[in-house]
């Protein structure tokens, strides 16, 4: 496995906001992290890159916990932020320089790997610009090109289509599926349904801090009877819909 | 309800300055500021003995009163008052007014402690009416420049603008009344058509976003005054990109691209690209150098040495506490160890290299006594390293 996840429960302070959530992703697979805002998707995703304390459970990334050995804990992780984060004194390819030292690839790989990821997001006149001056979406390539340098076992992309253009989502989704072809995984939270439906191969629907629905599309229309549904008519039934019949 | 308003903030306001006020006021800089200030009376004194009257005695009296004469306008208005507040316009003058007064105290530190230098300075060759009446209109240009500086927010003037016609204002009406007695009437009509013009050229309405840029812009210009002795979470840090100076920035050779190199590597640029520690330490080191040189007195010049060095290396540490909250350093693979001993390496260095200007300065300065420079690089090395430390005690603290 490379993510597991056993019965985790924790939040910000001594008020849990998860409850007791496992799944586990393997390699190769997208998974999308599903819920309304406010569900825990984010707080699911700060315990699992070490920012939070569970409060109970444990987490395994390619076996290791946290507390086990971090640097190599954190090694397997690549992760995108919402919103993004930069260095303001940091040009671009010092953005890069900085990741892949971080990560331990050397000069050559870095050279070899950054010119593709450049091109594909069409920064590869930006070099040595300073991205905090760059629009939003520009700054999210800026870490998705941080993030998928690194070629890490699982990437975390925490809604992964803030601010991305049309051009820039669709290069987001081929690179994603190249790397599920070379047996890495991604978890993602999103918002975007009818995106996520075309290519995630499992879902895990989180709602009130607790995990209510785990599956591919398929299992998860049987879980709710509604055999033809989309992924938006699942969801929605799934936490909307059982609300309102409340 | 607009004058609550101004209190409950007002307080907010106290408690941020008195939370400051005892990091920059701490029992070092006290001891510094009363022998600073000791020897600065003593050499006033000694000066008064032996200077005659002179054009430039007066020149400096009021070019000092006239750069010293500029209270600040604080308004303690914020982001959200933009939304929120217009529809209380016309309610709103009791909360101006509670600025004013706010704003009128908080000035008055500076103004007071120049005009004790300017006194025993204007006590050569001057009556007592003529000094008298320099201070009546320090005083009522002191009123005037914050009158003005006021009225000036809701205008289209820049801030530059009004702060340059207000020194030169200070400036003219002052050597005026020192040149002759009688001028004091054209620093009065000077102030008077100055208020006109600027209420001729205010808006009908409150300009909202020019009151709260123009809070934003002092709050930040606070900050960072007070980060010249601590660190100031709240400062918005700014960049620049000096490219004449890229070339001095190390990179790294394959060996070092790695994890115990990359956050010196972030640090130097940290360092050059920041908008104003670079031009802080030049600051200090220009004006410590024209105190020394001007004084000449073996012991000022030790002690702002060496006080000069302990405000570049309380500067320098604030590099590392930017950087060690940032969300990177807790998500990549990479032990904070290795953050901790990359600033000691650059810290070191960049210190090592400012020590060593202010030996030259002091050997420039005293010649003959050169070898007090020697333990310059020595001070500075113990001081970052006691800096350093209690700055990753309380890091820890805050991870625990």
């Amino acid at each position: 496995m490379v993510l597991e996840i056993n019965e985790l429960t924790g939040g910000y302070s001594k008020d849990p906001v998860i409850h007791d959530i496992s799944f586990n992703i393997k390699a190769g697979e997208i998974i999308g992290l599903i819920g309304l805002n406010g569900a825990g998707k984010s707080t699911t995703i700060k315990h699992i890159l070490g920012l939070l304390r569970p409060h109970s459970g444990n987490i395994k990334v390619m076996d290791k916990t946290i507390d086990s050995d971090v640097e190599a804990y954190r090694r397997h992780m690549g992760y995108i932020p919402e919103s993004p984060i930069l260095y303001e004194e940091l040009t671009l390819r010092e953005h890069i320089n900085m990741t892949a030292m971080a990560y331990g690839l050397t000069p050559q790989e870095v050279e070899a790997r950054k010119g593709p990821l450049l091109k594909r997001f069409r920064l590869d006149d930006k070099e040595d610009t300073f991205p905090s001056h760059f629009s939003k979406g520009m700054k999210q390539k800026v870490m998705l090109i941080c993030a998928f340098i690194v070629e890490p076992e699982l990437y975390i992309i925490d809604e992964p289509f803030l601010g991305l253009d049309p051009l820039g989502i669709e290069s987001l989704i081929e690179l994603m599926i190249s790397e599920r072809d070379k047996n890495r995984s991604i978890l993602m939270s999103t918002h975007i349904l009818a995106t996520a439906e075309r290519y995630c191969d499992r879902y895990i629907i989180i709602d009130q801090g607790r995990k209510i629905a785990d599956g591919t599309l398929d299992e998860l229309r049987e879980q709710t009877g509604l055999s033809e549904g989309t992924l938006d008519d699942v969801y929605i039934q799934l936490t909307g819909g059982k609300r309102h019949e409340q | 309800m607009s004058s609550k308003l101004f209190n409950t903030r007002m307080e907010e306001d106290v408690k941020i300055r008195s939370y400051y006020g005892k990091f920059i006021f701490n029992s070092h800089f006290l001891v510094f500021l009363m022998i600073a200030a000791g020897v600065l009376l003593y050499t006033l004194l000694g000066l008064r003995e032996t200077l005659s009257p002179s054009l430039y005695i007066d020149t400096l009296c009021a070019l000092l009163m006239a750069a010293v004469l500029l209270p600040k306008y604080r308004t303690l208005l914020k982001e959200a008052d933009m939304l929120f507040l217009p529809p209380y316009e016309k309610k709103m003058a009791a909360y101006f007014k509670r600025a004013d007064i706010y704003s009128l105290s908080l000035g008055l530190a500076v103004p007071a402690a120049a005009s004790v230098a300017v006194l025993i300075l204007l006590s050569i060759g001057h009556d007592l009416t003529s000094i008298l009446l320099f201070f009546l209109l320090a005083v009522l240009l002191y009123f005037n420049a914050f009158n003005i500086r006021r009225l000036s927010v809701n205008t289209d003037y820049t801030k530059w603008a009004v702060t340059s016609a207000l020194i030169l204002l200070n400036f003219i009406s002052l050597m005026l009344v020192l040149v002759n007695p009688f001028f004091m009437i054209a620093g009065l009509f000077f102030i008077i058509i100055f208020t006109v013009i600027m209420k001729k050229s205010s808006f009908q309405t409150l300009s909202w976003l020019n009151y709260v840029q123009y809070e934003k812009e002092a709050l930040q210009q606070y900050y960072q005054t007070v980060s010249m002795f601590t660190n100031v979470k709240r400062i918005d840090k700014a960049f620049k990109r000096r490219r004449i100076l890229d070339v001095l920035l190390w990179v790294p050779k394959a060996d070092k691209f790695n994890k115990k190199y990359m956050y010196e590597y972030l640090f130097y640029r940290s360092f050059m690209r920041d908008h104003d520690l670079p031009m802080i330490v030049l600051r200090i080191i220009v004006l410590f150098f024209i105190i020394m040189f001007w004084i000449g007195n073996l012991y000022v010049s030790l002690i702002f040495s060496l006080f000069g060095i302990y405000l570049i290396v309380l500067q320098m540490s604030q590099i590392y506490t930017a950087q060690a909250y940032l969300l990177w350093p807790k998500v990549w693979p990479v032990s904070r160890t290795y953050i901790q001993d990359s600033y000691i390496r650059y810290s070191h260095k960049i210190v090592f290299a400012i020590t060593l200007i202010f030996a030259v300065m002091f050997t420039v300065t005293h010649p003959a006594q050169f070898f007090y420079a020697l333990a310059f690089p020595l001070w500075g090395y113990l001081l970052n390293r006691v800096l350093s430390k209690s700055i990753y005690k309380k890091e820890t603290e805050l991870s625990d």
